[in-house]
């Protein structure tokens, strides 16, 4: 369970001020906000790329608030996929685990897919497989930043159709930052609006 | 490819395979008829031999240590200054970057003057030497990695590094560096050392100043090349110019080819990304940036301090003075010197023939091989590495190929052609011109050629109205290189200059510091005709860095 109190955050301006957010087990949370309110900078506090200035976040009654991104066990996809282009698919995959590449990929529907580069992936390809990456390092909360913004609205809905499904049967709880209502419904159990700092 | 681009590009290649291959197959013809093809002899030579006794061993040891020297102390260089945000980062880039295009000949004497008897005083220890060597190959080279490596570094998408925190196989540094910086650093960083090897391998001046008596292959063939080609006489310069040669081609060709495979297998097309979003403030990157500054300038100041340093003859006066008369001496001249103005004037000449030959011909053939690149892929990487052989070659090859093919065509030129050292100048500066053009060839978007068209431009209309002002950086990059190599150059020129007319100011700070030290103006006046050298080199590089593009990469 992902328990964050208090969060402030401001750069020039304050983006966000003693904000709460709980996830229950499972759970799958819409953020809604427009662009530039602070939905990328939220989900990068959260997981620790980002220092908070004032506020805490503890997962599973543990206090991560000053623990280094990379030991807080949190998995995030960025707005654009971030793949490695050294990598093959499975060497991409290789960086969550060594093991269980095949049954990733069949779970995002990428099956067969191993050997190739993935600078010949389509943008929805891409998405799929860091998707794939980010469950097979079996996070305890996945983040995503407006992962399927850059897509057609017909492959985004399918896929987020798909990524719900996945993460449900899972039951990895999953916090998802949108500019998009009918996306945050279509995805979400519950849905969150980003406070009005100004 | 339209009638007159293929035009162009036949008779550029044609030009540059006349200037490179039919003055080195001569003087290949040359040696061969006066030793007979006898490879093995060739080869045998080299041991039987107490001039070139040991030289190929030192020549592959001193190069390899210099490599790993160079990457030791440039990759922290070339880290802080792409990750970290520094005040005045263009100064502080191109004080880094200034040895590189800084003639060898200079680089040696800041580094006789710091080393020296009023300096360190460690030459009287004949095993310092070699150290000092590697270390002055490592200050020459270190400006290839850190432009090798540095664009990489300073624009890389953040993201991927954070990407990479949030797994479980890069939540250590070193697990990202394994994962990461290292693959993704691996072909700019093999590239540079391959080319520092390259360059070490082939160092003269360095070599020739700092090492006495331990030759390279290159000094050798240098020292030897006067009695090398004539029949009946001193037949075993020639096997040793033979041997020693096809074993340089040999090494310098494998490094050129494994730099060019490594950099086509991985060269990833990587999310740039702005570079201000991935650098950071951490003053504690001066504890590396503070030492390199200082390590790439010494020298250079050591230069300008030594030309006012004179040795005092009556030692109860103390060990020196200052004053100019090294200065007044390079001036005036000599009896067996020229004044300075003369090699001045010789070395301009040079430079500008160079130029105004090397840079269409190297812009034509970059023009060809992009083009080729598109509908004959393997032909245009074949002429890529074809236009780079000069760089397998070395001065000191590519000067005895000149002065020997001259010889064979019409023997007097050697002595009267005055523009003869241009030729090899003209060899030696064309890979740079078609390295530095072909990059801003390929990044050129074509859709402002094509929209010139449509506006009803012909093909010289075009290019002077919308590429040559598109592409002027690059033209004035290559310009610079061309004018800065070609004036510093000393191997060729030390092989071919036959006539004392022709001195340019490598050959004359060589002449002065050759004197025997009793003259107390020996060092001072070479040091004077250096810091002339340093300037004109320091103006071109300050002028080249205002066009550079920080964000290419692989670039000279």
């Amino acid at each position: 369970m992902l328990e964050c109190t208090g969060l402030t955050k401001s750069f020039s301006k304050t983006l966000f001020s003693d904000l709460d957010i709980s996830l229950a087990p499972g759970e799958i949370l819409g953020v809604l906000g427009p662009s530039g309110c602070g939905k990328t900078t939220l989900l990068r506090c959260i997981c620790g790329l980002e220092g908070l200035d004032s506020g805490s976040i503890a997962l599973d009654g543990i206090d991560i608030t000053g623990t280094e991104p990379e030991d807080r066990g949190i998995g995030m996809i960025f707005q654009k996929p971030v793949l490695y282009p050294h990598l093959t698919v499975s060497g991409n995959l290789a960086l969550a685990s060594r093991i269980g590449h095949k049954e990733a990929l069949l779970e995002v529907g990428l099956s067969g897919f191993e050997k190739r580069t993935v600078e010949n992936l389509s943008g929805g390809e891409g998405q799929r497989l860091a998707l794939a990456r980010a469950l097979l390092a079996e996070p305890s909360v996945l983040l995503l930043d407006e992962p399927f913004s850059a897509l057609d609205k017909d492959l985004s809905e399918r896929l987020l159709g798909d990524v719900r499904s996945i993460l449900k049967a899972r039951d990895c709880p999953a916090i998802l930052v949108t500019h998009n209502r009918s996306e945050a419904l279509m995805f979400s159990d519950r849905i969150m609006d980003m406070p009005d700092s100004s | 490819m339209n009638e007159l681009r293929r035009s162009l590009g036949t008779v550029s290649f044609a030009l540059y395979s006349a200037i490179v291959v039919i003055p080195i197959t001569l003087a290949l013809i040359r040696l061969i008829s006066v030793t007979g093809f006898n490879p093995t002899g060739w080869f045998a030579s080299l041991s039987e031999n107490y001039v070139s006794l040991g030289v190929t061993n030192f020549t592959v040891v001193q190069a390899t240590a210099s490599t790993f020297a160079t990457l030791v102390i440039s990759m922290p260089i070339a880290w802080v200054l792409g990750r970290y945000k520094w005040n005045n980062e263009p100064i502080i880039r191109s004080i880094l970057t200034l040895p590189f295009v800084v003639p060898s000949i200079i680089a040696a004497m800041g580094i006789l003057t710091i080393v020296g008897s009023h300096g360190l005083n460690i030459r009287s220890d004949q095993s310092t030497w070699w150290w000092t060597l590697v270390i002055s190959h490592a200050w020459f080279n270190m400006a290839l990695f850190i432009r090798f490596c540095e664009p990489l570094l300073s624009s890389m998408n953040p993201e991927l590094e954070e990407q990479l925190r949030l797994l479980p196989h890069g939540r250590t540094r070193l697990s990202r560096i394994r994962n990461l910086w290292l693959p993704l650093l691996m072909p700019p960083i093999v590239a540079a050392a391959c080319m520092t090897f390259v360059f070490s391998f082939t160092s003269f001046a360095l070599v020739k100043w700092i090492t006495v008596g331990n030759n390279t292959l290159e000094s050798m063939m240098a020292d030897v090349s006067s009695s090398a080609g004539i029949a009946g006489y001193m037949e075993s310069s020639s096997n040793i110019v033979m041997g020693a040669s096809l074993i340089q081609f040999t090494i310098l060709l494998t490094s050129l080819w494994l730099t060019s495979v490594i950099q086509r297998k991985q060269s990833y097309a990587l999310d740039f990304s702005r570079s201000h979003h991935s650098k950071k403030i951490d003053r504690r990157g001066l504890i590396v940036l503070i030492p390199a500054l200082i390590f790439a300038s010494l020298p250079l100041i050591s230069v300008l301090i030594g030309s006012f340093r004179i040795r005092n003859l009556n030692p109860n006066t103390g060990d020196f003075s200052w004053g100019t008369g090294g200065w007044e001496a390079a001036i005036e001249g000599g009896f067996s010197f020229a004044p300075v103005a003369h090699a001045f004037g010789n070395s301009l000449g040079y430079a500008f023939l160079t130029l105004i030959v090397a840079l269409p011909l190297g812009y034509t053939m970059a023009l060809t091989i992009y083009d080729l690149e598109k509908i004959k892929p393997r032909l245009g990487r074949l002429l890529d590495v074809f236009t780079m052989l000069p760089f397998a070659l070395s001065a000191a090859m590519i000067g005895l190929g000149v002065l020997i093919g001259v010889i064979k065509i019409n023997p007097s030129a050697a002595y009267k052609f005055w523009a003869l050292p241009a030729l090899a100048h003209v060899m030696l500066t064309t890979p740079f011109v078609v390295r530095i053009m072909l990059p801003a060839i390929r990044s050129y978007d074509k859709s402002y050629d094509e929209n010139a068209k449509v506006m009803g431009m012909k093909s010289i209309e075009r290019f002077f109205r919308i590429r040559l002002p598109l592409l002027k950086g690059s033209f004035v990059v290559s310009s610079v290189f061309v004018l800065a190599m070609s004036l510093g150059e000393f191997g060729a020129s030390f092989v071919i200059a036959r006539n004392t007319d022709w001195v340019t100011l490598p050959l004359l700070i060589d002449a002065w510091r050759g004197k025997p030290m009793k003259d107390p103006f020996a060092a001072p006046a070479s040091n004077a005709i250096a810091s002339v050298l340093l300037l004109m080199t320091m103006i071109l590089f300050m002028i080249a860095e205002r066009f550079r593009n920080s964000r290419e990469g692989g670039m000279f």
